[in-house]
């Protein structure tokens, strides 16, 4: 781009946006340019704030005109690189849409600008005795509009789904510069395609998401929570089979000791139990009745008698339950200053003890100087493998060696058909592997639907597929 | 040594309460209930005396409603001996718990009176020091440590401005602060073998005792709101906001 097409489009994006919500200055470029990945160095063009679905739609025609790229940002806890901004392009920032707009207690719906954080909608519903059950340990930060954008799915979603389970309705701008109200907010409506469910998921690649309408659920009760410490790996759908016949499992975690050892490093939960197991399962359900809790308890010595499980605590209080949520949800955070390589891998449930054999040989065959560290929401057949940079490896030969593997991991996640990102979506760090998992036709379709919305390829282009 | 802790049935620590339309109390109606953070502290005491050799047997005494059993049944699977339940669904204040904790001390004669410094629902902090008063024993409240030392105890007690150490003649009266320690989990085979342990329930007037509430509770009220924060987008509005705003700086 020539510098006077670029000044136009700051002077253009100036009158579009409202006084102080367009951004040059190198820190905001840094900031908003980037999400929580750490490969890319963001290079964006500037950032913009819109307040309105109009100033979304005047940005978006803008970039039809200059040919320039827009990229989305939500709450930038993406871990694919979607919301990078690494080639002058223009970032559309979400922060100050972040309004709760109604709230629909006969329809149990809340609509949603796309910036309101997942947090906030989670506590919304409280206030009003419902839940909103999507949640992971980035709710604080990453918004609404980011979340569908990724179909986010989290620690909840053997009982409750995936974020596209909650959507009522959309108010998108496409790529060309159009907005659609997608589905209206209906529970029913035979009326042909479902586009909705064509911008969950499309990481920005069609459009920018401005509005949703989000389902709630009624408030769980009483959830109480297991941590049970495994003899081995393979048994982990052992115990997940035995206490999903017999109770409603609102969550089944996984990790191992290597990941644990990270949180408790920190010193601010306490562990489970004295001895250690080499992997644990944590499990919650709602113990609405003394019978729920006595049945876990015989799942729970079924298990041990088994040799599945060597030892278990149960939550006694909120705040243990807190606390041992604890132990798998700080994972990520204790990790991440050692830069780590994830991979967020899926299969079907029933092929997880086969799968894990195979690529925990895999790993320990060609990292055998990396440590490796699994968790994953397990009852979902999502596994996260992170592999940790050696402090004086540097960056770039490290993030080689780690793709080298890749391959090797993805021709397992072939074999067994399953998924190259289960919940992290695409982006940039996925885009060379798309092909493990969708065929080449697949693939076709996906372009002919973007060249749909969006002719000119302004939307996020480079992420998840190239046309 | 024979070590008696007294542990309440309390609301929920991280439960969100909730004040009665006609501000008479807290809504308790299907509200998380759990064990007063303080005692879990004082019971981790008393297990963690009896893994050194010191404590031979530990017994837990709980006043107030039958469901306050799961609170004793989680000291048993934390590894107390057995329990006992002073079993009443009226409202015992402070002075009427030291009375009956008192008749349950005379009847078990323990070495060690453990409680927690307070409790998280009234926050009253006296029971411990009106049970030792009662008892005309020593009391070391807000232990930070407790060191048993043949016929005594010494504690250290966190107060204003640092650390004192007193050294009590057993029997004593010791209330657990935070930092005592840190407790651990129930362990799931441990709570099963807690079923099998005794559970033994008294009534008030078992032990010669008579609630009289001394004191009326007028009204409950909810704190005040807390104003929401607001973004600025600058230091400069920041600092102007801090100084002729909030007039802070
Ligand atoms: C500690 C940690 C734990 C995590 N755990 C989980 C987990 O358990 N499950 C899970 O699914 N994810 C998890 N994530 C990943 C991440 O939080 C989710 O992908 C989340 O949905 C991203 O939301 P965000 O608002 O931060 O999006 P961003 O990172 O800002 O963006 C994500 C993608 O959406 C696009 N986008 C953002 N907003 C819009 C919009 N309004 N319109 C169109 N496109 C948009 C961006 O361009 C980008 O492609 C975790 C991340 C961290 C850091
Ligand atoms: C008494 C009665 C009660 C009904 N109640 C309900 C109700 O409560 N809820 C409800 O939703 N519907 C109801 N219906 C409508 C109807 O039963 C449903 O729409 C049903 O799903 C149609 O199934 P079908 O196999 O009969 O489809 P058809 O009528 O044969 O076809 C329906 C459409 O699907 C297409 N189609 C059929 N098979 C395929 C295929 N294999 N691949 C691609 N396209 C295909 C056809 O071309 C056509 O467009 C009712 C109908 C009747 C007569």
């Amino acid at each position: 781009m020539t510098d006077s097409a670029a000044a136009a489009i700051l002077e253009k994006l100036e009158s579009i946006l409202e006084p102080g919500k367009l951004r040059t200055d190198a820190e905001s470029l840094d900031t908003y340019g980037r999400d929580w990945t750490k490969k890319h160095t963001p290079r964006p063009l500037a950032i913009a704030f819109p307040k309105t679905t109009e100033q979304v739609q005047a940005i978006v025609r803008l970039a039809n005109e200059y040919k320039v790229g827009i990229v989305p940002s939500g709450g930038r806890t993406g871990l694919s690189g979607g919301a990078m901004a690494t080639n002058g392009e223009i970032v559309v920032a979400f922060d100050y849409m972040n309004q709760i707009e109604a709230f629909n207690a006969a329809d149990r719906t809340v609509v949603c600008q796309a910036g309101v954080v997942t947090e906030q909608l989670q506590t919304f519903a409280e206030e009003n005795n419902l839940f909103y059950p999507v949640d992971f340990a980035s709710a604080g930060s990453s918004q609404i509009g980011g979340n569908l954008s990724t179909n986010a799915g989290g620690i909840k979603v053997i009982r409750y789904g995936m974020t596209r389970d909650w959507v009522a309705g959309l108010e998108v701008v496409t790529g060309k510069g159009d907005v659609l109200q997608l589905n209206r907010n209906l529970v029913k409506n035979a009326t042909g395609y479902d586009l909705r469910h064509l911008f969950i998921g499309a990481e920005g690649t069609l459009g920018l998401i401005t509005r949703a309408t989000m389902k709630l659920a009624r408030q769980p009760k009483n959830l109480t929570v297991l941590v049970l410490g495994l003899s081995h790996f393979r048994h982990v759908m052992d115990v997940l089979e035995t206490f999903s016949a017999a109770i409603d499992l609102t969550a089944f975690e996984f990790f191992s000791h290597k990941a644990l050892k990270h949180v408790l490093a920190r010193g601010e939960v306490p562990a489970p139990f004295e001895g250690e197991a080499p992997f644990y399962a944590l499990i919650e359900f709602e113990a609405v009745t003394e019978q729920v809790l006595e049945e876990s308890m015989g799942l729970f010595e079924k298990a041990v008698e088994a040799g599945w499980v060597v030892d278990g605590v149960i939550s006694q209080s909120e705040t243990q339950a807190r606390n041992l949520w604890r132990l798998r949800e700080d994972i990520s955070e204790t990790i991440s200053e050692h830069t780590p390589y994830k991979n967020d891998i899926s299969v079907v449930p029933s092929r997880v003890p086969a799968f894990l054999e195979e690529i925990d040989a895999v790993v320990t065959r060609h990292y055998p100087d990396f440590e490796i560290i699994w968790f994953g929401h397990i009852g979902d057949g999502n596994l996260h493998l992170n592999i940790l940079k050696p402090r004086d490896l540097p960056k770039e030969e490290f993030f080689k060696r780690c793709e080298q593997v890749n391959t090797w991991v993805f021709e397992i996640v072939q074999k067994h058909e399953g998924s190259v990102s289960a919940e992290h979506g695409v982006g940039l760090l996925k885009k060379d592997y798309i092909g493990y998992s969708r065929s080449p036709e697949e693939i076709e379709y996906m372009k002919a639907i973007k060249r749909a919305f969006d002719p000119n390829n302004v939307m996020n282009p480079g992420k998840l597929i190239d046309l | 040594m024979k070590v008696l802790v007294a542990v309440k049935r309390v609301i929920d620590y991280n439960v969100k309460v909730r004040v009665k339309p006609d501000n008479s109390g807290v809504d308790l109606a299907n509200v998380k209930m759990a064990m007063n953070p303080f005692d879990e502290i004082a019971v981790e005491e008393a297990v963690r005396l009896k893994e050194k050799g010191i404590a031979t047997e530990i017994v837990v005494v709980s006043i107030g409603p039958k469901a306050a059993q799961e609170q004793i049944r989680t000291a048993l699977a934390l590894g107390a001996d057995r329990g006992i339940l002073i079993e009443t669904d009226e409202e015992v204040q402070s002075l009427d718990a030291a009375k009956l904790l008192k008749g349950v001390v005379e009847k078990e004669a323990p070495q060690l009176i453990l409680l927690g410094k307070q409790s998280i629902d009234t926050d009253n902090n006296q029971t411990g020091q009106m049970l030792a008063g009662l008892l005309g024993c020593g009391q070391g409240t807000f232990a930070s440590r407790v060191d048993v030392e043949g016929d005594s105890v010494v504690v250290e007690r966190e107060i204003d401005g640092g650390l004192m150490d007193i050294k009590l003649k057993l029997p004593a009266v010791i209330t657990a602060d935070l930092r005592l320690n840190e407790p651990r989990y129930a362990s799931l085979p441990n709570i099963m073998k807690a079923k099998k342990k005794p559970l033994e329930t008294l009534s008030v007037g078992d032990l010669g005792v008579e609630l009289k509430p001394r004191l009326k509770t007028l009204k409950v009220e909810e704190p005040p709101k807390r104003q929401a924060g607001i973004k600025v987008s600058s230091v400069d509005e920041l600092v102007e906001k801090l100084k002729n705003e909030a007039k802070v700086i």
